[in-house]
């Protein structure tokens, strides 16, 4: 797992929306276990208290669960874990739709452009994974 | 929590700290960050009574420092201070002797941790692996403060990363250290706090997360405002 930090943002941010790609990725599972405060500060070289903050957070939208002396673990609860994958959907599509709306495409072509586009991305993706 | 209230120092006619304000956490790492001659270690050294002050107050744990107070606070210089004819087993040995708030247990796993060779002498060490020695002897105390002048500085990439390794692990455990720097570069997430010095004065104070959600800055963009103004 790489995390490269983006010194602009907030660290805790970075790190809950790292995590809910790995959901969506379906990386992580529910109900698995995820890595302790400590651990994952050592593995992404962040503050133990950025990581600390990450998680109260991820408690907080009901993303992890954290029973005392447990390590936390991925919610079971599986509408929260279909929004997070529409979530993610929909931010990207809001960003992507904002910065293509300024040149004025008409919907259709413009569909007819992502569909070819990501096919050809997703061939190269897998070509570059057999490798 | 150390607490560093309205310091001011002159040597001579020149002010090297003025009017000095701020406060390091247990749990936290507060970073003091100016180039070089800006006050840093004259802070530092005065938050360890090693060089007086003329006006202010400093309290560690509500109480001023004294001598008894170097069981719980520890100060690690920029270079090495023990005996270069020394190995850094025996050095390791002279810690557990004459310190009797030493924790060989961590020691030895900051020794493992560094891959340091207890063979060799001191004084042939490269320079990454004598700020690593010279870390191990300060973070094998079990202190609830240490303080460290410039850690990070003059030492090769792959040292820079195994010692920002020792920041967020749990050898650091919740205690609260004070590092300087003048060099940022890829350890900004490292820290909660960043002070920036210049000319003996404070210039800006914040929590690094903060700046980063309230301004979408990185203290590299904040070096930049601050000191090419």
């Amino acid at each position: 797992m790489e995390f490269i930090v983006n010194n602009r943002e907030p660290v805790y941010l970075q790190v809950v929306r790292h995590f809910k790609q790995q959901i969506a990725k379906r990386l992580l599972e529910a109900g698995q276990e995820i890595p302790s405060r400590r651990e994952l500060a050592v593995q992404f070289n962040i503050n133990p208290n950025t990581v600390q903050k990450a998680y109260k957070e991820m408690e907080e939208q009901g993303l992890i669960t954290t029973e005392k002396n447990y390590p936390s673990k991925i919610t079971t609860d599986v509408e929260i874990l279909k929004g997070i994958r529409n979530e993610l959907i929909m931010e990207a599509v809001n960003e992507f739709v904002d910065s293509i709306k300024v040149i004025n495409v008409p919907v259709e072509e413009l569909l007819e452009m992502v569909k070819k586009n990501y096919e050809l991305k997703q061939t190269n993706h897998e070509e570059g994974e057999s490798k | 929590m150390i607490k560093v209230s309205n310091v001011s120092k002159k040597f001579g006619r020149k002010h090297v700290l003025r009017n000095i304000n701020f406060t390091a956490n247990k749990g936290e790492i507060t970073c003091l960050i100016g180039i070089n001659g800006v006050g840093k270690s004259t802070t530092m050294k005065a938050i360890m009574g090693l060089t007086p002050i003329d006006q202010g107050e400093i309290l560690i744990d509500e109480k001023k420092i004294h001598h008894s107070m170097y069981e719980n606070i520890t100060f690690i210089p920029d270079t090495l201070t023990m005996l270069p004819s020394f190995t850094v087993g025996e050095a390791i040995q002279f810690m557990e002797d004459f310190y009797v708030n030493w924790n060989q247990e961590r020691a030895k796993e900051l020794l493992g941790f560094f891959r340091l060779n207890l063979d060799e002498k001191l004084g042939e060490l490269s320079k990454g692996n004598a700020a690593k020695a010279n870390l191990l002897f300060g973070l094998g105390l079990d202190v609830d403060y240490v303080l460290m002048d410039e850690p990070f500085s003059g030492i090769d990439m792959f040292s820079r990363e195994q010692i920002a390794k020792v920041f967020t692990s749990h050898l650091i455990e919740d205690r609260g250290v004070i590092i300087t720097t003048h060099e940022i570069n890829d350890i900004e997430h490292l820290l909660d706090k960043a002070i920036l010095l210049d000319n003996g004065e404070i210039l800006k104070e914040f929590y690094t997360e903060e700046l980063r959600s309230e301004e979408g800055k990185s203290v590299i963009d904040v070096m930049r405002e601050v000191y090419q103004s």
